[in-house]
């Protein structure tokens, strides 16, 4: 059986799982400007990790040092190590296309490519593997179940992916990412642009994910974050402030500057 | 504490604590009251606390409106959140010592035409003091911010629990040696359990109160000290 979080709020530790990603003394700079100062904290395995706090405070930076996707910009560095099973991905020795697979990404603005609902999933799987039609078939199908899209576009899978709602572009684009068969999804604020009722089947989808994978999301609304995580981050000017459970940080936080932030007293 | 960003959210929160200031003001003179109205047998005086009582249901009635608005309108968050709902549950133990002084106050006629001797109702006096210093302090040290006075007004408790079992024993006392007293003493018997009650709501809104102002839960292992299961006399 699955090892549980400790029920007693006042416990001090956020973590007793298994650790899929651990980051380290992480520091990053854009150019000469620090952006996460000496960063530590630990994943557990197949659980929901919400990272909030203000614009500019670094959380979605730290999102993207996870999938090393900073790097196709210039000027932008990371120190420290983030370990996936124990294994350092800034390690330049690290293949960024299997790291990618291993660890899906999804933005803020739905971004289907503009190809069929099908070749939009079918894309990303042939990069990586060589299946048959039939199998291609089935992994589509089975995609776009698990992002709870199948019933609404089984009748139109070559309709272009673009023809559909933002709701259902941005669960295409998370059918997307599960088809490659990561460990880890990063969700970098994914309901942000839906409507209430789009942003409800984003969120139950979230909690059914959470049974086979490792997910972290970055998100403004911390309601949101209440509602699908167990585990929060509360980050500020580039710093990891506070990092509990998530009832905990949201019934009582540790720091004045969590309390501060999630009660609407900043600034 | 800061301010809120948005200021008519602290305004909604200051209406919340203003109402628990009330109903608290309100508790002590309804308690107070009472127990004078049925020491000194003024009737006029208990029919005010009885009427008072319907000001205190309409007291709980506005806060429980107010906080529910509150967070369906503002989503409230860690100190917050344990303010409105902590309130929520204060505002229920302040309506029961309402109700219960209320209980008291419609003694006064029964106890009264009884014609009840002073020396009956002496010990009764003295738990009565030492409850309305109990109801008066709660809402105060909540209001002050006073955690660790709190903690100890809630094992102060345990006292009133102590002078409840002798008041018990002392009213067996009069009314086996005369039965002309059982009537009063009956109704003073209730009196003081109402009293005890009343000590048992202060308990819990002070358990509340160091929840909302600490976030950790005081410990569940309060001594207990009511003995009147086993004064009572064998079936």
């Amino acid at each position: 059986m699955k090892p549980m979080l400790s029920t007693d709020l006042n416990a001090p530790d956020a973590t007793v799982e298994k650790a899929k990603i651990e980051v380290k003394n992480l520091n990053f700079y854009y150019g000469q400007s620090k952006a996460l100062k000496d960063i530590n904290l630990s994943l557990p395995e197949r659980s929901v990790t919400a990272f909030i706090g203000p614009s500019g405070c670094g959380k979605s930076t730290l999102l993207r040092v996870l999938n090393r996707i900073y790097e196709l910009y210039p000027k932008q560095s990371a120190e420290g190590q983030v370990l996936l099973d124990g294994k350092n991905i800034l390690d330049r020795s690290q293949d960024l296309n299997l790291l990618r697979t291993k660890i899906g990404m999804v933005f803020q603005k739905p971004t289907p490519f503009p190809m069929s609902i099908y070749e939009n999933i079918a894309f990303g799987v042939r990069l990586y593997e060589k299946i048959s039609k039939a199998e291609m078939d089935s992994r589509v199908e089975q995609a776009l179940k698990r992002a709870a899209l199948w019933s609404e576009v089984k009748d139109k899978l070559n309709a272009s992916g673009l023809s559909l709602s933002g709701g259902q572009q941005q669960r295409l684009c998370i059918a997307r990412t599960v088809a490659v068969k990561p460990e880890v999804i990063l969700l970098d604020e994914p309901a942000s642009a839906l409507d209430p009722l789009s942003t409800a089947k984003i969120e139950e989808l979230i909690d059914e994910l959470q049974a086979d994978y490792t997910i972290v999301i970055v998100t403004h609304n911390m309601q949101q974050a209440a509602r699908v995580s167990r585990q929060t981050a509360f980050m500020y000017l580039g710093e990891l402030v506070e990092f509990d459970r998530t009832e905990k940080i949201f019934t009582s936080p540790r720091e004045k500057r969590t309390q501060d932030y999630i009660t609407g007293r900043f600034g | 504490m800061a301010e809120h960003t948005v200021a008519s959210f602290d305004e909604d929160l200051r209406q919340i604590s203003r109402l628990i200031n009330d109903m608290g003001d309100l508790a002590g003179s309804m308690v107070g009251g009472a127990t004078r109205a049925l020491l000194e047998t003024d009737n006029a005086l208990a029919q005010r606390v009885v009427s008072d009582d319907a000001i205190m249901d309409a007291r709980q009635r506005e806060l429980d409106d107010r906080a529910i608005t509150l967070i369906a309108k503002r989503q409230p968050m860690a100190d917050d959140l344990r303010h409105v709902v902590g309130s929520i549950r204060m505002a229920g133990d302040l309506e029961r010592i309402g109700d219960l002084a209320k209980n008291i106050a419609k003694r006064v006629g029964s106890v009264g035409v009884s014609a009840a001797p002073r020396d009956l109702t002496h010990s009764i006096d003295s738990m009565a003091q030492m409850v309305l210093i109990q109801v008066q302090a709660v809402i105060q040290e909540y209001t002050a911010g006073d955690a660790t006075a709190l903690a100890k007004l809630r094992n102060d408790d345990e006292r009133i629990d102590v002078k409840y079992t002798s008041v018990f024993r002392e009213l067996l006392t009069y009314m086996m040696e005369d039965p002309r007293n059982i009537t009063a003493c009956t109704h003073l018997l209730f009196c003081a359990k109402n009293l005890e009650r009343i000590g048992d709501h202060v308990t819990n809104i002070a358990e509340n109160a160091y929840y909302v102002l600490t976030g950790t839960q005081l410990p569940a292992n309060r001594p207990k000290q009511d003995e009147t299961a086993m004064a009572a006399p064998a079936a």
